[in-house]
């Protein structure tokens, strides 16, 4: 035989791998050149053997990447003029060949193969169209293969390359071979065909016929099926997009789509934009385990099985393409941030509106503001008639006041919004913006109306940028200013209130008390509890006071440069406490015209009174009123020795304090100049100083908004979004130091912060959807996210999420019993408008959808039992082997059939 | 830490300091002890005091500015002011006055909470008064147990006797350079890039306190 020389041959060289040299040395007359073409697979197999799996991988086999784990060598060979691709294709872990794992070769599923070779011709189509030719390929690798005890499955590509057929062959041992043979209908499938039941007697009627020696009993046909399905299309994507146009032209401006319901209708980032459906769809692949089936009629009944029948049910979502590409805030950040690079070329904003202006030249192409009546809508939006509520809190993350800029809902962070869908988001159209809003800011001064999405009590929240704070205390001094003018016509009735009130307290208390009340008390709130003057017998009065002066950032700043300035002067106080303190001394003198410092000190610093008797009174400024109060005249106690000590700079504020009601008194904090110099302040911001603070209160308005969204309990989101507050906290530091030297740099630290943003808002897209998805099935939304959670972890440093990466997740999720209703409701059952367009023929419907497709694998089993086949029958003497076995795959206008068929030669 | 373009060239970090706690409790002058080891009975604060001090801890040069606030309630909503960008904390309640101890939860815990712009800022819990030890009110335990629960230092010490003073201070700046981001902030010649220092989502940068 040729292959015994082969064999010596191969000794000689089997250090030797390239191919020529063999050849050159393969001069034999003997050897036919069928022979040598034999021993030239063999040689390759033979090495291939030796090597192993793993020695191939370390050799640099190629992995096929899909299915996993699969890999690939291969070797050219001739044969007369024609040549050949020899390939080997096999795992580098060995298990079990489980069927409808991920990860199996069309081959593999086709036949039920674990590693095996094919060979092709290296042709344009790499097929064999000759069916002589690919005969005699496949005995000369059955020859090669048996020669080196192989028990390889071989494989040669038949027919026209659409069809995907091939034949094949494998040697068992020495008795049984297995046969192989593929192909495909591309269309025009018969009726027949096109049901289980037909396929059943297919399969069925290639053994009834072909092997008639087996005693085949028809009942031990086993039946696996692996059905998909996927989710039908929403109904909005097919038809909205007519209906949707009209609007669209109106509302375009700022990328508002109206219409009908979107996925993401009530998501928190639908007032500013909407987002594509990161989860187009999902497949649903149900599979049915070894059912044993005895008759098509019972096959056919299995057409109509329901899907908590299934052995196994999994589910995978199908992501859109466009997951890479989505407008959302990061997009527009990123705008913003352009245009904060941009402001550091201007003083005035201003310069950015004028036309005429050089600066703005280059700016022209993408700096189109949109039209006045977007502008009137936006500011309408900000200025909106009638008061309204306002809470921050309500839109506040725990980290939010981390980020310094203005708190969400807040008439900053509204402005800030909506200048990054306003135009494009360029400078010239933010200057627009700014000076329309500022404007309106002054008319709401002038008027003394209240400032819209902003409260008008409380102190300044020193955590927020420095405009808010401003628009803060103008807030708080157009109520001053409006309340001071209607007090002026209060005061007059308020006497006459106050007579009428110290006439009845007078007759509860002493007519002395009523006396000296009427003689010179003025601003007077009320008894401070119980507490009478040391030197009169009189209850003490609690003056109105001043409120403490509100004072923005900038002004603290102001006041710390000042007081540093000073430096280590031993004893320093500040100034405006020493006014305040004055200003309580003299309302307080007002209020109580017999009171002594002690008194004061009582009220003020009760700290500082030593009471004789502990237990009691003293203390508390508002402590029980009963009679005793008179009795215990003249209170106990004395000045702590701090306070009395001599050269004490309350009592040298005391000495000097007149006694004045705060009416009378100069005001701490003067609403007109205060609010002019707010005014002035907005007015006059420089470009830069402007856009820094938006892009801060940008950045925070819009975690702030989408971290709103409801995800369920995907504890990764939630990390990722805490997290992403630090980064947008630490990386917008530099932004409020005055002098940042290096603006390149800044900027691109900022445009980097904006991807980052834009990957956690489309994981937050994702997680939304996959929530709302699953909103009864917890557990299956939690483990699909976390899925693409680790899929799309790693790909977020490394720019953007491609296409192409998209397909790369293919993750199948289990689903449990329990949560199969919540899968069914994904298959809405057709309307009757969409149940027409196509005609259902295959049967296996899921709600009214036919699947994407259905795999069955048919296999049946012989006992090889006795006879002459015991002693060399691989499996040993009584044990089942599979000998028929079909694959089949497909539609109702495609179907894939395999078969293999083991049989004695 | 880039300390060559330091505009100041006579320090290496700047930190601000704050002290609080209720009139009284001996504030100023635990300032006072520390600053130039004297003890006095001071006037009351009015309003607030400021105090620098600089000191050499771990071999970096330090400027510390103490803010010493009044602890009269009518000054609160002058004091809070000061909270903004201080990187530490002192409350301070008398040992020998109880309610001084119960005000820090009831008022002063939450006007950190309010006005505090740091996150990372350290807050360190500190009995005074010791000295006083037969008219003690307030056990070590319950202090101790304060700090646990709110997660800040704690120390007792004596502004008179000038026990724990110094050591007061200094645990509290130990603690501030041994944060990052305070760190950061206190850095005379900063630089921040936070791309290329350390990855962002550094949780060390927001897990003390």
């Amino acid at each position: 035989m040729a292959s015994s020389k082969g064999k010596m041959k191969l000794e000689d060289f089997d250090e030797d791998e390239t191919m020529e040299e063999l050849e050159r040395f393969d001069d034999f007359t003997l050897a036919s050149s069928w022979e040598r073409f034999i021993s030239e697979i063999e040689a390759i197999c033979r090495l291939w053997l030796a090597d192993g799996p793993k020695n191939l991988v370390g050799k640099g086999a190629s992995p096929l990447g899909f299915p996993k784990n699969l890999y690939k060598v291969k070797s050219q060979l001739k044969y007369g003029t024609k040549s050949y691709c020899l390939e080997y294709y096999f795992k580098t872990e060995s298990g079990k060949n489980v069927e409808w794992t991920d990860d199996s070769h069309t081959l593999q599923l086709s036949f039920g193969v674990k590693e095996f070779l094919v060979i092709s011709p290296l042709s344009a189509s790499g097929v064999v169209l000759d069916a002589p030719e690919a005969s005699k390929l496949l005995s000369s690798l059955a020859i090669a293969l048996s020669n080196c005890d192989s028990v390889w499955p071989a494989f040669v590509p038949v027919h026209d390359p659409s069809r995907q057929a091939y034949i094949g062959i494998q040697n068992l041992g020495t008795v049984f071979t297995r046969r192989f043979e593929a192909d495909r209908i591309g269309s025009q499938v018969p009726i027949k065909l096109m049901h289980l039941e037909g396929l059943y007697e297919l399969f069925v009627s290639k053994f009834s016929y072909s092997t008639v020696e087996y005693t085949t009993t028809v009942a031990k046909v086993q039946f696996t099926m692996k059905l998909t399905y996927r989710t039908p299309p929403h109904e909005d994507d097919d038809d909205s997009a007519q209906v949707r146009e009209p609007m669209e032209s109106e509302e375009n401006s700022e990328g508002k789509t109206q219409g009908r319901t979107q996925w993401d209708d009530d998501c928190p980032w639908t007032e500013w934009y909407s987002a594509e459906n990161p989860i187009k769809g999902f497949e649903l692949i149900t599979i049915w385990l070894s059912k044993k089936v005895e008759s098509s009629l019972e096959m056919a009944e299995l057409e109509n099985a329901s899907l908590y029948a299934a052995d196994k049910c999994f589910l995978q979502p199908i992501l859109s393409p466009y997951i890479g590409n989505t407008i959302g805030f990061a997009s527009q950040l990123r705008l913003l941030v352009d245009a904060l690079g941009v402001s550091y070329g201007a003083q005035f904003l201003e310069d950015f509106v004028s036309v005429e202006n050089p600066t703005s030249d280059n700016l022209k192409s993408s700096a189109a503001v949109p039209p006045p009546t977007v502008l009137d809508r936006v500011l309408k939006d900000l200025f909106p008639e009638g008061a309204q509520d306002v809470d921050y809190v309500k839109g506040e993350h725990k980290n939010s006041r981390a980020i310094k800029g203005a708190p969400l809902e807040s008439l900053f962070a509204q402005f800030c919004l909506h200048s990054l869908w306003f135009g494009s988001c360029n400078i010239r159209a933010i200057a627009v913006l700014w000076i329309e809003f500022v404007r309106e800011v002054r008319w709401c001064w002038e008027e003394s109306q209240l400032l819209p999405r902003m409260v008008s009590s409380g102190s300044i929240d020193l955590s927020t940028c420095l405009i808010h704070q401003k628009l803060q205390m103008l807030s708080i001094c157009i109520e001053k200013k409006s309340n001071s003018i209607k007090d002026l016509h209060k005061e007059n009735e308020e006497k006459f209130d106050s007579l009428r009130t110290k006439q009845t307290h007078g007759l509860e208390t002493s007519n002395e008390d009523f006396k000296t009340s009427q003689q010179g008390r003025r601003g007077s709130s009320g008894f401070a509890g119980s507490m009478m003057l040391l030197n009169s017998c009189q209850r003490m009065h609690a003056p109105y006071t001043q409120d403490a002066p509100l004072m923005t950032e900038d002004m603290h700043e102001e006041r710390l440069h000042a007081l540093q300035a000073f430096g280590n002067a031993f004893s320093f106080s500040g100034q405006l406490e020493k006014d305040v303190l004055s200003s309580d001394m003299s309302a307080f003198k007002a209020a109580n015209p017999d009171a002594v410092f002690e008194d004061f000190i009582r009220w003020h610093s009760p700290g500082d009174w030593e009471d004789d008797n502990v237990n009691v009174k003293g203390k508390a400024r508002e402590g029980a009123t009963d009679g005793s109060a008179q009795s215990d005249w003249p209170p106990h106690g004395k000045l702590s020795k701090r306070m009395s000590e001599g050269g004490n700079s309350w009592r040298q504020i005391w000495n000097s304090s007149p006694a004045l009601p705060v009416s009378e008194q100069k005001l701490l904090l003067d609403p007109n100049q205060e609010g002019e110099k707010i005014l002035h302040y907005l007015e006059t911001l420089r470009p830069h100083q402007l856009l820094g603070q938006m892009v801060s209160t940008a950045f925070r308005a819009s975690i702030d908004t989408i971290s709103q969204t409801s995800y369920g309990g995907l504890k990764q989101m939630e990390k990722k979004i805490e997290q992403l507050y630090i980064t947008i906290s630490s990386a917008l530091k530099p932004l409020q130091a005055s002098n940042s030297s290096d603006k390149i740099e800044l900027i691109d630290d900022l445009k980097r912060l904006c991807l980052v943003f834009e990957h956690i808002e489309k994981l937050l897209t994702f997680a939304a959807s996959i929530h709302r998805s699953f909103l009864d099935a917890p557990r299956l939304s939690e483990a699909i996210f976390s899925q693409f959670f680790s899929f799309y972890l790693p790909r977020m440093g490394k720019g953007l999420i491609e296409k192409e990466n998209v397909k790369d997740f293919n993750v199948k999720e289990q689903v449990r019993a329990s949560e199969r209703q919540v899968i069914l409701d994904l298959f809405p059952t057709p309307t009757s408008n969409q149940s027409w367009r196509k005609v259902l023929s295959m049967g296996n419907l899921l709600n009214g959808h036919e699947p994407l497709l259905r795999e069955i694998i048919f296999s049946a089993y012989d006992t090889m039992s006795g006879g002459h086949y015991e002693s060399s029958s691989p499996w040993g003497s009584s044990e089942e082997i599979e000998t028929h076995r079909m694959y089949i795959c497909g539609t109702s206008n495609d179907l894939h059939v395999a078969l293999s068929v083991t049989s004695c030669d | 830490m880039d300390l060559s373009t330091s505009q100041a060239p006579e320090f290496d970090y700047l930190f601000k300091l704050l002290l609080i706690g209720d009139s009284g409790v001996g504030k100023s002058s635990l300032l006072l002890s520390f600053t130039s080891d004297t003890f006095e009975d001071l006037s009351p604060t009015i309003g607030v005091d400021f105090k620098i001090k600089m000191v050499t801890l771990g071999g970096k040069r330090l400027k510390l500015a103490i803010w010493d606030t009044a602890g009269q309630e009518r000054f609160r909503t002058l004091t809070s002011s000061y909270y903004r960008g201080a990187q530490g904390i002192i409350m301070v309640y008398d040992v020998t006055r109880r309610e001084t101890f119960t005000n820090l939860s009831d008022v002063w815990a939450k006007e950190i909470d309010l006005y505090s712009t740091n996150q990372d800022c350290i807050k360190m819990l500190v009995g005074n008064k010791v000295d006083k030890e037969s008219e003690r009110v307030v056990t070590k335990k319950e202090g101790i147990d304060f700090a646990r629960e709110y997660g800040c230092l704690f120390l007792e010490c004596s502004a008179k006797t000038r026990v724990n003073v110094e050591q007061c201070f200094e645990e509290l700046v130990l603690k501030i350079l041994d944060t990052p981001s305070l760190l950061a902030e206190g850095s005379s010649g900063v630089k921040k890039n936070i791309f290329k220092q350390k990855p962002p989502e550094d949780p060390a940068t927001s897990g003390c306190c």
